[in-house]
């Protein structure tokens, strides 16, 4: 799930903060709205983030958090990859 | 992930992943208006009770400009993302604001100007504590000095006369709030700009 480019993007931000806007993320990753809100969706439906709807000052507020369930993919990602790059490095590729 | 993956996309995960927490830490926030703000307000207070209008110059004040520095604060705020440390900062000095606002109305209205000294050493004594407590929190030792700015005025409004306290009072907030809030101002200043920079190198 998190081994496409933006929605590893996604969540490594996420995992830095408590929760962070939608303007925010587009900005750090430089998507456009409809490629960010569709990997989102996708990451909320996996269960990896969390979406929470809000008017500040009569403005709409979009947050997202990173759930434990996220934490816990991202950290086995990231395992992961480290252990496919030292065979990499081993195998002289 | 399969293991058709090369050592070159691997790396370049690896990148985008450390690339993309380093972009989550690094924040564009300004605080050095606040304490500026509140220096203002600080005096604004205190003229505006000087004419004798003690009753209600400070409550007024300083709710307004509590109300002021929740209003710029979150149009400032500019999407950056909450972080625990941010909260905590920012518990700290809510604490501080509202401690302070409960304290000393009740001390002013029970006692008026009368209980002047008591007055200033517990304002001062509160502002060092809150800025101790950010310092330690934050690992900055400037904010640390100022801590001790605010504990000297509180120890010394306990011993000075009564024509002594009022511009000792006037000092610490001109150097605790305007020098010290324009010193991170710009501060702050310089720092966007080197990262812009290096964003747009």
């Amino acid at each position: 799930m998190i081994h496409g480019k933006l929605r590893l993007a996604l969540l490594s931000l996420l995992s830095g903060v408590d929760e962070a806007e939608f303007t925010w993320l587009r900005s750090k990753t430089g998507s456009t709205d409809g490629n960010l809100g569709a990997q989102l969706t996708r990451l909320e439906e996996a269960g990896y983030v969390s979406v929470e709807k809000k008017f500040v000052m009569r403005k709409p507020q979009t947050l997202y958090r990173m759930t434990e369930a996220g934490r816990a993919a991202l950290t086995e990602y990231v395992a992961a990859l480290k252990q496919l790059l030292g065979a990499a490095v081993i195998s002289g590729q | 992930m399969t293991d058709e993956m090369d050592g070159k996309d691997l790396a370049e995960r690896v990148r985008l992943i450390e690339n993309m927490m380093a972009e989550g830490r690094r924040r564009q926030e300004s605080w050095g208006w606040t304490f500026v703000l509140w220096g203002v307000a600080y005096y604004i207070a205190f003229f505006w009770s000087w004419l004798g209008h003690f009753a209600y110059a400070w409550p007024v004040t300083m709710s307004a400009a509590g109300v002021l520095t929740g209003v710029v604060f979150q149009r400032r705020r500019g999407g950056n993302p909450a972080t625990t440390l941010g909260r905590a900062i920012g518990s700290i000095w809510t604490s501080m604001g509202l401690s302070m606002f409960i304290v000393l109305c009740a001390m002013g209205y029970s006692s008026g100007a009368s209980n002047g000294h008591a007055m200033i050493a517990a304002f001062a004594g509160m502002l060092g504590l809150t800025n101790a407590a950010c310092s330690m929190t934050l690992r900055w030792k400037a904010q640390f000095l100022c801590a001790l700015l605010w504990w000297v005025t509180a120890v010394a409004a306990c011993y000075c006369s009564d024509d002594q306290l009022l511009p000792i009072f006037l000092v610490a907030v001109f150097f605790g709030q305007i020098v010290f809030g324009g010193a991170m101002m710009f501060s702050e200043y310089r720092q966007r700009k080197l990262q812009n920079g290096v964003v747009n190198a």
